[in-house]
C-alpha cells in the first residue's frame, strides 16, 4: 500500500508546488507598470502544466501505467519556460533566476520520480 | 579430535558475603573425547554455560588452559582463535542466534562463508531436512519460533562440520520428538563421523544417548 | 559471503536504519558542498572584479551619489547614469604619473523593449580604454563597430540579434565571458554609438547633459598610473587637480568588497562547522542505538568464527557504504539546487559570484565526500570498538 501511494502523493504534492507556485512564490517577473512580457504567459501554461500533472499523479494511483505520461508530461514543463515560451533578457530577473530554474528542477524530480514509480510497481506486481 | 580443560576456572568479581568474588566455575579438569557424546547436567546457576563457553574458546578463563588437540586455544591471537572457532568448533548457543537480515539457509551457510570454506547449498538443506524445518530455508529468521531458531542453530553447526560440537541447552524448546530427534542426530555425529560432542542439558531422558554424564553443581564437576 | 556482502544484505534488509543514516550524512554532504561551493564562487567572484577593474585609480563626478551608483552597478548590476564634462578628462590626463586615462560614459536605457529592467549602456573609447577591451577580447577578435554592441552574458541576447534601445537598432556582435560581477547585465559600445544613443535619448526626453552647452558628457575616467609613481600621491593629485571630480582607489573598494565576502564566507563556515558537529553527535549517538540493539547479532558472528577486527570491519564497511551513497545523494542535491538557481544566490548576495571551474568543484565535491566518509568512520568506529570488545559469550547469555 505505501509503495503504492508514495511516488503518486509525492508527485501530487510536486504538482501543486508547480501550478500554486509559478502563481505566487515562484512567479515571473511582475513589471512596474504593470504590462505583461511573455514570461508571464510562460507562467501561466505552468498553472496548466502543474494541474496536467496533478490530475495524471492521482490518475497513477490508480493505473500503475499513467506513470508514463506523467515523464512526458513533467518533460513538456522543463522546456516551457525559456524554450517553448520566451522568457526576459536579462539573467537577473526572476523569471530567469527564479521560476525556471525552479520549474525545471520541479518537472525533472517528477520525470525521476514517475520512472522509479514505474519501475517500483511494475516490479512489485509480478 | 580431543578437546581438554586444564584446571580451568572463572571468577567473577562480585560482592558476594566475604568474598568479593563469585567463583562460577571452580578449577577443573575435563577431557571430552572423539567419537564420544558427553553430556553435562545440573541446576541453573551451576556453571554449566560458563564452562561452555570456556571450551568453546568464546570466554577466556581466570585460570587454565583449554587444548583442542594441541593447541592451546588462549594462547592464540584474537584472528587464529576465531577462525579456530569457525573451522574447528562448532557452537549451539543458548537462546536466539540468528543474524536477523539473513535468511535460515544463509544463517546456516554463514560460519563456513566467513572462514572461507564453504559448505554445499545441498549440505545446508540436508540439514534443515533433517532437523524439519526444510520448508523454512528462505524465511527470515523473526518469523521462526524459538523451537524453529533452535533447530536452525543445530543445523547451522552440523554445516558447519567442526571436529567439536558444543552444545547448550539443544533441546531447550522443543517438543519430545524433536527433542528425540535432535539427540540422535548428534549421537550419530559422534559414533558414525568421530565428532567430539558435548551437549548440556537438564533433560533426564538424554541420559540415553551419552556415553558419560557429568554433573555440575554450585561450579564443580562430579 | 565475506564481510562486505555481509555489509550489504545488512544494510538492504534493514531498509529503514539504512535510509536514515544515509539521508543522515546527505545532509551533512550538501551543507559542506553547497557551503563551500558558495564560498569558492565568492572568492572566484572577487578574484574576477579585480581583474576586469584593472584600473589603479577611477574618477568618478564629485556628487556623492556617484560613487555609490557606481558600486552598486559593480556589484549588483543596477543601472547608474552620472556625468561629468568631458574637460575632465583632459584634466586627468594633466596630472604628472598619470600613464593612460580611459573614458567610459554610462547610460541606463529605458525600458528596453525585452524586459522590464533598464540595461546599463557603457560607452568606452577604443583608443584607451584597457579595462573593457581585454575583456570583449577573449570573445570578439574585432574592434566594436558604429551601433555593435557586446553583451554580458546575464544579457539574453545571442550574436546577430538586434537590441532597440531608445528606438536606436544596435547590433549584438559579441556575449561576453562571466565575470560574476554587476558588468554582466550590461551592454558595451564604442564611443560614437554612446554618443548616437544619448542624442535618441535626448529626443525622448532622458537629459544626461550637466551644462547646456557641454560638448560632450563622460561618467568615469579608468586611470593606470605610470610604474615609479605612488598611487595614492597620484590620487590626491587627482582630487586636487579635477575640478567636480573624485578619484577613487580601486583597491578600497576592493577592500569593502573581500570584506562583505569575509563576512559571508564567516558565516557560511560556522554554518557547516555546526552542521558536522550536529552530524557526528547524532551519527555517534545512531551507531551507539544500533551497536546495543544489534549486540546479540554481533556475539553470532562472533560464535562462528568472526574476529573482532572482522566485527570492526563489518561496521566500518556499512558506515562507510552508508556515508559514501548519502554522500553522494547529498552533493547531487546541492548541485542540483546551487546551480540552477546561481543567478538568484548571487542577487540576494549582492556580491560578485562566479562559479568556479569544473576542476575546482571535482575538488570540493571529493572534499565533500570525503569530510562526510570521515564522519560516518569516525562515528561507527567508537560503536565498532565497543563492539568488538564485548564478550560474545556474555552477551549470548543474556535471555533470548
Amino acid at each position: 500500500m505505501m509503495k503504492k501511494a508514495i511516488f503518486p502523493i509525492l508527485i501530487l504534492i510536486l504538482s501543486l508546488v508547480i501550478a500554486l507556485g509559478s502563481q505566487t512564490f515562484l512567479s515571473p517577473c511582475v513589471h512596474e507598470d504593470g504590462s505583461f512580457g511573455s514570461c508571464h504567459w510562460a507562467g501561466r501554461a505552468m498553472l496548466g502544466v502543474g494541474i496536467l500533472l496533478a490530475a495524471l499523479a492521482l490518475l497513477s494511483w490508480a493505473r500503475k501505467d499513467a506513470y508514463l505520461a506523467v515523464m512526458p508530461a513533467a518533460l513538456l514543463g522543463c522546456f516551457i519556460p525559456g524554450t517553448l515560451i520566451s522568457l526576459c533578457k536579462m539573467s537577473a530577473m526572476r523569471c530567469r533566476s527564479v521560476m525556471q530554474p525552479a520549474m525545471i528542477l520541479l518537472c525533472a524530480v517528477i520525470a525521476m520520480l514517475a520512472l522509479i514509480g514505474y519501475a517500483v510497481n511494475r516490479k512489485s506486481n509480478k | 579430535m580431543i578437546l581438554r580443560a586444564e584446571n580451568i576456572s572463572k571468577r567473577y568479581f562480585r560482592r558476594t558475603g566475604q568474598a568479593n568474588y563469585f567463583e562460577a566455575v571452580k578449577p577443573l579438569s575435563l577431557a571430552l573425547e572423539p567419537g564420544s557424546l558427553t553430556l553435562l547436567m545440573g541446576r541453573s546457576g551451576g556453571g554449566k554455560t560458563t564452562l561452555l563457553h570456556m571450551l568453546s574458546g568464546l570466554l577466556t578463563p581466570t585460570e587454565g588452559k583449554v587444548w583442542l588437540g594441541d593447541t592451546d586455544l588462549y594462547a592464540l591471537p584474537d584472528a587464529q582463535l576465531s577462525r579456530l572457532r569457525g573451522e574447528q568448533i562448532g557452537v549451539v548457543p543458548q537462546g536466539r542466534s540468528a543474524v536477523d537480515t539473513l535468511t535460515v539457509l544463509e544463517n546456516v551457510l554463514l560460519p563456513g562463508q566467513l572462514c572461507g570454506r564453504p559448505a554445499k547449498q545441498e549440505t545446508a538443506l540436508y540439514w534443515l531436512e533433517a532437523l524439519e524445518i526444510g520448508n523454512l530455508a528462505d524465511a527470515r529468521p523473526a518469523a521462526l519460533s524459538g523451537g524453529e531458531l533452535r533447530r536452525m542453530a543445530i543445523a547451522r553447526v552440523l554445516t558447519q562440520d567442526p571436529q567439536v560440537i558444543l552444545a547448550d541447552e539443544p533441546t531447550g524448546d522443543l517438543d519430545d520428538a524433536s527433542t528425540r530427534l535432535v539427540l540422535s542426530i548428534l549421537q550419530k555425529a559422534a559414533h558414525e563421523q568421530g565428532k567430539t560432542v558435548f551437549v548440556v542439558t537438564h533433560e533426564n531422558d538424554a541420559r540415553e544417548y551419552a556415553d558419560r554424564v557429568y554433573r555440575m553443581d554450585g561450579g564443580s564437576l562430579s | 559471503m565475506n564481510a562486505f556482502s555481509l555489509a550489504i544484505k545488512n544494510l538492504i534488509r534493514k531498509p529503514g536504519r539504512t535510509a536514515a543514516l544515509t539521508l543522515l550524512t546527505a545532509f551533512l554532504a550538501l551543507s559542506v558542498f553547497g557551503g563551500s561551493l558558495v564560498v569558492s564562487s565568492l572568492q572566484r567572484g572577487l578574484h574576477s572584479l579585480e581583474s576586469r577593474l584593472g584600473a589603479d585609480i577611477i574618477v568618478l563626478p564629485a556628487s556623492a551619489q556617484s560613487k555609490v551608483s557606481f558600486e552598486k552597478l559593480l556589484l549588483q548590476g543596477t543601472t547608474g547614469a552620472f556625468y561629468m564634462d568631458a574637460s575632465a578628462l583632459d584634466a586627468v590626463r594633466e596630472v604628472e604619473g598619470v600613464e593612460i586615462a580611459a573614458p567610459q560614459t554610462f547610460l541606463a536605457s529605458l525600458k528596453a523593449d525585452c524586459c522590464a529592467v533598464k540595461v546599463q549602456v557603457i560607452g568606452m573609447d577604443q583608443e584607451t580604454d584597457f579595462v573593457v577591451q581585454p575583456w570583449i577580447a577573449q570573445s570578439y577578435s574585432r574592434s566594436l563597430g558604429d551601433m555593435d554592441v557586446a553583451v554580458g552574458c546575464k544579457v539574453e541576447a545571442d550574436v546577430g540579434e538586434t537590441l532597440r534601445i531608445y528606438d536606436e537598432n544596435c547590433h549584438v556582435v559579441a556575449r561576453l565571458a562571466p565575470t560574476g560581477t554587476g558588468l554582466d547585465t550590461a551592454v558595451y559600445c564604442n564611443m560614437d554609438t554612446m554618443n548616437h544613443l544619448l542624442a535618441a535619448a535626448e529626443q525622448k526626453g532622458v537629459s544626461h547633459k550637466i551644462t547646456s552647452d557641454s560638448e560632450e558628457t563622460i561618467s568615469a575616467v579608468y586611470v593606470k598610473v605610470k610604474d615609479g609613481y605612488d598611487i595614492d600621491q597620484v590620487n590626491s593629485k587627482l582630487n586636487g587637480h579635477v575640478r567636480k571630480a573624485t578619484a577613487v582607489r580601486t583597491r578600497s573598494m576592493l577592500t569593502q568588497v573581500s570584506d562583505s565576502l569575509a563576512g559571508v564566507s564567516r558565516t557560511v563556515s560556522l554554518l557547516i562547522a555546526a552542521v558536522w558537529v550536529l552530524a557526528l553527535i547524532i551519527l555517534l549517538i545512531a551507531f551507539a542505538m544500533m551497536a546495543a540493539e544489534r549486540r546479540r547479532e554481533f556475539a553470532v558472528l562472533r560464535l562462528v568464527g568472526t574476529s573482532r577486527r572482522g566485527l570492526c570491519r563489518l561496521v566500518l564497511t556499512e558506515s562507510a557504504l552508508c556515508s559514501l551513497a548519502g554522500g553522494l545523494i547529498g552533493i547531487g542535491a546541492a548541485a542540483a539546487v546551487v546551480f540552477p538557481f546561481t543567478t538568484l544566490i548571487e542577487t540576494q548576495l549582492g556580491l560578485p559570484y562566479l562559479t568556479p571551474d569544473a576542476r575546482t568543484m571535482l575538488l570540493l565535491g571529493a572534499l565533500a565526500l570525503g569530510v562526510t566518509v570521515l564522519v560516518g568512520a569516525l562515528a561507527s568506529a567508537w560503536a565498532a570498538l565497543r563492539l568488538s570488545r564485548t564478550d560474545p559469550g556474555a552477551t549470548l547469555r543474556e535471555g533470548a
